[in-house]
């Protein structure tokens, strides 16, 4: 009997399913392996019978059930359960998953002011839909929830990297990232002394276009916040972290470096022990917007 | 029950430390429930130390230092300093008053004033402790 | 007996909904609606935050169309700043944009939509999908995923990152192209031409062919449209002028930023997804089946039917011979699959279009910008429909306000009503089974929420 494979997708945006079809033919030679029980992107295993609506969730058993996004609603917990349940290894798969990602930005306030802007309604008391209010009182990642096999960052993982753990959990062999943080395998010119001032991306870096990414020099040297110090690695595998081959600086997409890390202190930590201006940043806050469950953002208290 | 605030102290050795050593010595009282925790310097200190104490119940931080152009490291309290801004600006973020984390720079000869400083820093924090207790984060 | 019958979740669509349909004591139809429970609250935790982190932030509302939401803010942050892009900048905002619509519609249309037509809409579900489309036809289905791959490698290869993108930045882009990288893309891109072209024909004979009546008839409703035309009325993806159609065919032009005096939006309890209906035409709305008001569709098919012609020649001789089936404007909602895979070679043709373009390498593609207190309204079309971000900043170039109309929020209503006359032509007397249940979803597929 071939191995099954159970999919499931709570506060998601559906990233992490794209970038596992991106892996193309990667991915066609697995699924001559496994079987796909459930998968509601692709195929139409229903979780109730249409007889009558409500009831028990019905998911399929599975040797590996993978779950992306975080934990938002009372469905999406009740879902999340049944996939522990069914599901003898469970995969945490992508940020949102793993850490919250940019779904737990909302935690930054309580869930009735974030209803009242959303649905804010030209005429005072719109009200708010039913179905919203089933809504937790804050966004959280799946192990905060629910005990978790293995985790997967990244927004979205790298289509190798979810092969590669497929693969893995297939042959009963341990899987782990490749780095440590996305620094490690970034190309760019390291003098250790930089600009002191950091300044917003309001222009683009310094480099020259004809060159390669080796050739530039490193985007936090230049005085651009990049939070690659902070962040677990491995977003372009063995080369060049994606957003530098853009030239862009890198935001934190697949959270802490270690499982607990806290990404906001670490990089102001990481900025003033280097003498940078940590005070130089605007929205220190939104450094933890790819790592806000674990109760790191929440609402301000008011102050008495 | 203790009464007295919980306060960890991360002391550097050459200094701070070296001081409370001399106020034991010299018989000056501070609060008992003062913990000192002796660092090599106070730049050591990470933020996420400061957290975790006051995660795990610390009714408040201190880091106490070498003053400014005594360090023994030349620049490590420098780098204390500007850690101790990151904490400083971070703490209300993550739900404490920021009554409860002081940075002080202590030397070695001056034991009187660290004593004081441990007082001072048990009031305040005896005064907070009438206001509702802030709920600790979920982990670290 | 009053029954609720539901399908939930709805599958094959590219995000969460469910359908549930209510019968009468006669088991006939009376009600039928889709419920999409998902609520992230982008427009709250957007507030604060520097304008020119918004397009980083943004791109995650959506995991396949992430291009899109990512260059409708960079537009609408431009407009806050008040700086104008350098040229080079928009060519290759716009090569991305349309790029991002070739994989989009390769997934939707062989990967979610064709089982049920290839495979038929009463098979066995554990086939009818792309795993049971490989094992029927493994040679057709290697090509769609090394083309739907194709597309996302070529934009990954020069802009970083294909799912959720960093490379559109306020000013302009983030980077110039490279000789190289302009042959490299234009090679690849006469390949995806090919595919696209031979794409609609497999269409043609293996798909539309076989359900000549459906596609006129299952979900099929009358209702107004709103797509992009440029200032000749011909399909524009990246930009122009809305367009809002009649359902008697009568259109009115205007720009984005004056949406509001056009759309507005209307909060249903049972429906977190918001609704929008046309506020101009001045008859209010309403859901009613017998008689709708202030509904109109967004997505493909309204796209083709909005605008005059296509400025690609491949493109429009298919929107020729599709006007001649069909007509202007076509209601029949399984067309979108048509109206889709017609849309997919002008993106191809205009990929080529820009790349041919000499000023798409030249090297000054961003133009420094300032913060500024301003207010900025950017729009595209994505593959789903016209996308509208709207930003308001302070001061310090940081955001007070937002209001995002996504493309399937215009789709919301029209959906409701398509699954409501699909339902009640499909049940009677409260005799459902599967391949009804499976007929109905298609109805809602074929809006490819």
């Amino acid at each position: 009997m071939r191995p099954r494979l159970s999919f499931e997708w709570l506060h998601a945006c559906s990233g992490c399913e794209i970038a596992l079809l991106n892996s193309g033919e990667l991915l066609l030679g697995l699924l001559e392996r496994v079987e796909i029980v459930h998968f509601p992107l692709l195929m139409d295993h229903k979780y109730t019978n249409r007889a009558d609506g409500e009831g028990e969730l019905n998911l399929p058993e599975a040797e590996i059930g993978l779950v992306s996004g975080g934990v938002a609603s009372e469905e999406h917990l009740a879902v999340l359960r049944a996939m522990r349940a069914r599901c003898r290894t469970l995969v945490s798969l992508g940020t949102c998953a793993t850490h919250g990602g940019i779904p737990a930005l909302r935690n930054q306030w309580p869930i009735a002011t974030a209803l009242k802007t959303v649905y804010a309604g030209p005429e005072e008391g719109t009200p708010i839909p039913d179905t919203v209010l089933a809504s937790l009182d804050r966004v959280y990642s799946i192990d905060e929830q629910v005990p978790v096999d293995v985790s997967l960052p990244g927004c979205p993982p790298r289509p190798e990297s979810i092969i590669e753990l497929l693969e893995a959990l297939l042959a009963e062999e341990s899987f782990h990232l490749p780095c440590k943080s996305v620094c490690e395998t970034c190309p760019t010119i390291r003098t250790g002394k930089g600009q002191q001032k950091v300044r917003r991306f309001l222009a683009n870096a310094e480099y020259d276009p004809e060159k390669t990414v080796a050739e530039m020099r490193c985007l936090l040297e230049q005085g651009l916040l990049c939070m690659g110090p902070v962040t677990a690695g491995g977003c372009g595998g063995k080369d060049a972290p994606l957003c530098i081959r853009a030239r862009v600086p890198c935001r934190g997409c697949y959270g802490p470096v270690r499982q607990g890390g806290n990404q906001l202190l670490d990089m102001l930590n990481a900025l003033a022990s280097n003498g940078m201006g940590h005070r130089d940043i605007v929205d220190r806050r939104s450094l933890l917007r790819f790592s806000g469950a674990h109760g790191l953002l929440k609402p301000l208290r008011e102050r008495k | 029950m203790n009464s007295q605030p919980k306060i960890i102290a991360f002391c550097c050795n050459w200094c701070s430390y070296a001081a409370a050593d001399l106020a034991g010595i010299s018989r000056l009282q501070y609060p008992g429930s003062i913990r000192i925790i002796r660092v090599m310097c106070s730049g050591m200190v990470h933020p996420e130390m400061v957290l975790h104490a006051l995660n795990k119940g610390a009714d408040g931080v201190m880091i106490i230092g070498c003053p400014l152009g005594e360090c023994h490291y030349i620049k490590g309290n420098e780098m204390a300093l500007a850690r101790a801004e990151v904490i400083a600006d971070t703490l209300e973020d993550q739900g404490f008053d920021s009554e409860r984390f002081q940075v002080a720079w202590v030397s070695s000869a001056e034991p009187e004033r660290l004593a004081e400083i441990f007082r001072e820093m048990s009031a305040r924090l005896a005064v907070l402790r009438g206001t509702p207790q802030v709920e600790a984060v979920i982990g670290d | 007996m009053n029954q609720v019958i539901s399908i939930h979740p709805v599958t094959r669509i590219e995000g969460h909904a469910r359908i549930d349909i209510h019968l009468d004591e006669s088991g006939q139809v009376c009600d039928a609606r889709v419920g999409i429970a998902a609520l992230r609250g982008f427009e709250q935790f957007v507030v604060g935050r520097p304008a020119e982190e918004i397009p980083r932030i943004v791109n995650r509302i959506c995991g396949i169309c992430p291009w899109m939401h990512h260059l409708a803010a960079v537009k609408a942050i431009d407009g806050c700043f008040g700086v104008t892009p350098a040229p080079a900048g928009h060519l290759l905002r716009e090569l991305c944009q349309v790029l991002a619509h070739i994989h989009d519609k390769i997934l939707h249309f062989f990967f979610l939509a064709a089982p049920d037509f290839v495979l038929g809409p009463a098979g066995d579900y554990a086939v009818r999908n792309i795993m049971g489309l490989v094992r029927q036809e493994p040679e057709l289905a290697a090509q769609v995923v090394r083309m739907r791959q194709l597309a996302q490698m070529m934009l990954e290869r020069f802009a970083g990152k294909a799912i959720h993108p960093v490379a559109g930045v306020v000013g302009g882009f983030a980077k110039p192209m490279r000789e190289e990288e302009r042959q490299g893309l234009l090679a690849d891109s006469r390949i995806l031409l090919d595919f696209a072209s031979s794409a609609l024909d497999y269409a043609k004979n293996r798909v539309f062919s076989r359900f000549c009546d459906g596609l006129q008839s299952l979900g099929t409703i009358t209702t107004g449209f709103l797509g992009t035309v440029d200032h000749q009325g011909a399909l524009r993806l990246y930009d122009g002028q809305l367009r809002l159609m009649r359902p008697d065919g009568t259109t009115v032009d205007f720009p984005a930023n004056e949406y509001e005096r056009y759309l507005a939006e209307q909060v249903e309890p049972w429906s977190s997804a918001k609704m929008v209906y046309a506020r101009s035409w001045g008859e209010g709305f309403s859901l009613d089946p017998n008689a709708p008001r202030g509904v109109y569709r967004v997505n493909t098919l309204a796209r083709i039917n909005v605008c005059d012609r296509i400025a690609t020649p491949r493109a429009q001789a298919e929107l020729e011979a599709f006007r001649e089936q069909f007509g202007r404007p076509a209601q029949g909602t399984l067309l979108y699959h048509w109206a889709r895979l017609i849309e997919l070679v002008y993106a191809c043709e205009r990929t080529l279009e820009l790349l041919a373009d000499d000023r798409i390498t030249d090297p000054a593609v961003r133009i420094p910008a300032t913060p500024r207190a301003g207010r900025g309204i950017g729009h595209v079309e994505a593959p789903r429909g016209t996308l509208i971000h709207d930003y308001s900043t302070d001061d310090n170039g940081c955001i007070t306000r937002a209001n995002l109309i996504v493309g399937t929020t215009h789709n919301i209503a029209p959906m409701n009503l398509s699954v409501r006359q699909a339902a009640a032509s499909l049940i009677s007397a409260g005799e459902v089974d599967d391949e009804m249940l499976n007929r109905i979803e298609m109805a809602v597929r074929a809006y490819d929420p």
